[in-house]
């Protein structure tokens, strides 16, 4: 057996980047296919401002994370949907907002410290046995809704008129994307970091998509990638001991890139 | 037999009129033109009998039932404007895209049926493009994707067909192609057909009623009755001639 395993955190970091990396494979391709790349991103700075007012409150900082990012991302929707605001212009509103607010608190909570950096970043020693079966459960349930769902959700992804005319609950299926994302991008912080969760969203389905293929087939070309980019950066992170975050970003990015060459 | 009903159909947004007090009748397995200018209010219309948004004030019955109670979504097909101008980079073949027909009245956690894969064969060969089920739409022409989408309606089995300008982006030939298809449709289905369109010189002598709106309703009737220089003056709001070109049936 390699070396790697005999570490209890390298066994938890490959648990929890394996399921990770299913869903955030599956969620982005939602989200890419929806033009809504930027709010894997806008929602993980609001999953650091979870993370400021944890460090002031001195509350969990698993679950006020999660809280925050999910509450924002219910408005982010709502005043998408049903305001009818520019995407793009809400969710940038939302990202330098929280970003703000995050550092306030964590200055006011002297938080700058090499823990913050692992956050922004992602360590492979970050994450605990709680956090692991936390994200073992909710990829299990969040891999159910998006599988049982996949019709409705890729026809409200393709065409939201469309799908609403034909008796589609549009809202309420975008509500349940938004609330996936915002719980997946918390919890993926600890491990990839949030400066560079977003990356891992956009990056796989993007790959798959320059292989011209239909929905299905890009899907799992897009999970395939995104697996072997983080099982890679975590070996990567493992032996070069950089952030584990950087190392998965890095090959996700490769794979693009050669991509864009071989469909040229 | 009235298969949709309107009565005294107001909407606005703001102080903006859209539409103002439309009323009239459409009957099982009429083929109707809904004509107008370009903000006369054609494509708001079609969003009030889809259900998409809410009159200010007016009553829409579709199926003897009231539009804010109407839950047989699948009894209405639907093709929304500019088909022909699909995003090319969104994955998704042409089967694909049919069987999302069906999704509107699948419950989640349920697979297709044996009978509903027929439907979508079915639906596929019906607007001839079951010899492209494996192609993705990006690699398909204008008039072929006008097709699938059409399938994507049909698949569900609905009585009543709305399309939003289905010509628009194709060229003349795919456009005289497409409204033979769709009047065949009409007559060996008994579908009830209501579409958008700007050009009803191309449809005249297939539809069997003509709507013409801007903001009221200006005209209800034949085609033949619609064109005459007061009713398509009236329409535009400019002096128009009307020049009849009677070709019918033969090449010109």
């Amino acid at each position: 057996m390699l070396e790697i395993f005999d570490y209890d955190f390298m066994q938890r970091a490959f648990v929890v980047g394996i399921a990770l990396s299913i869903l955030t494979a599956l969620l982005g391709s939602f989200i890419v296919l929806k033009r809504y790349a930027m709010l894997p991103d806008a929602l993980s700075h609001i999953a650091l401002l979870g993370v400021g007012i944890g460090l002031v409150t001195h509350s969990s900082p698993i679950y006020m994370p999660i809280v925050v990012a999910v509450v924002a991302g219910v408005a982010i929707e709502y005043l998408r949907y049903k305001k009818k605001l520019y995407s793009d212009a809400i969710l940038s509103i939302f990202l330098s907002g929280a970003l703000a607010m995050a550092v306030v608190l964590i200055n006011l909570s002297d938080g700058f410290n090499a823990s913050l950096f692992s956050y922004l970043f992602g360590s492979i020693t970050a994450v605990s046995d709680e956090e692991m079966i936390l994200t073992l459960i909710f990829t299990a349930f969040a891999l159910s809704i998006l599988i049982g769902s996949y019709r409705q959700m890729l026809f409200v992804t393709l065409d939201e008129e469309t799908a609403q005319a034909s008796g589609i609950k549009v809202f309420l299926l975008n509500i349940i994307l938004v609330v996936l994302s915002a719980v997946t991008v918390a919890l993926a912080m600890r491990i990839v970091g949030i400066l560079l969760i977003g990356a891992l969203m956009v990056l796989p389905i993007s790959t798959a998509l320059l292989y011209k293929e239909n929905f299905f087939k890009t899907v799992l070309m897009a999970i395939i990638f995104s697996f072997t980019s983080v099982i890679s950066g975590l070996f990567i992170s493992f032996y070069l001991g950089i952030s584990s975050g950087a190392a998965v970003v890095l090959v996700a990015l490769l794979f693009f890139i050669l991509s864009l060459f071989i469909n040229l | 037999m009235s298969i949709i009903q309107v009565k005294g159909l107001d909407y606005q947004v703001g102080d903006q009129i859209i539409l103002q007090n439309i009323s009239f009748d459409i009957n099982q397995g009429d083929y109707v033109a809904l004509l107008g200018p370009n903000g006369g209010g054609k494509t708001t219309l079609i969003k009030l009998l889809l259900g998409l948004i809410v009159p200010n004030r007016g009553e829409i019955e579709i199926l003897n039932t009231n539009q804010k109670k109407f839950t047989k979504c699948n009894k209405i097909g639907y093709v929304p404007q500019n088909v022909s101008l699909f995003d090319n980079s969104f994955p998704l073949s042409v089967y694909e895209t049919v069987s999302l027909g069906l999704a509107g009245k699948k419950s989640w956690f349920s697979f297709l049926t044996a009978k509903e894969k027929t439907q979508i064969e079915e639906a596929m060969e019906t607007a001839s493009i079951l010899d492209l089920k494996d192609k993705n739409l990006s690699e398909l022409s204008g008039g072929q994707r006008q097709r699938v989408m059409i399938a994507r309606a049909l698949v569900s089995q609905p009585e009543i067909l709305i399309l939003d300008e289905p010509s628009t982006g194709v060229d003349i030939v795919t456009q005289k192609k497409f409204y033979q298809f769709l009047k065949n449709l009409n007559k060996e289905r008994k579908l009830t057909i209501v579409f958008i369109t700007h050009d009803l010189g191309v449809i005249a002598d297939d539809v069997n009623y003509v709507l013409a709106v801007n903001q009221k309703l200006i005209f209800a009737g034949t085609a033949q009755e619609m064109l005459s220089c007061e009713s398509v003056s009236e329409l535009y709001g400019t002096k128009s001639h009307v020049v009849h070109h009677h070709c019918r049936g033969h090449e010109c």
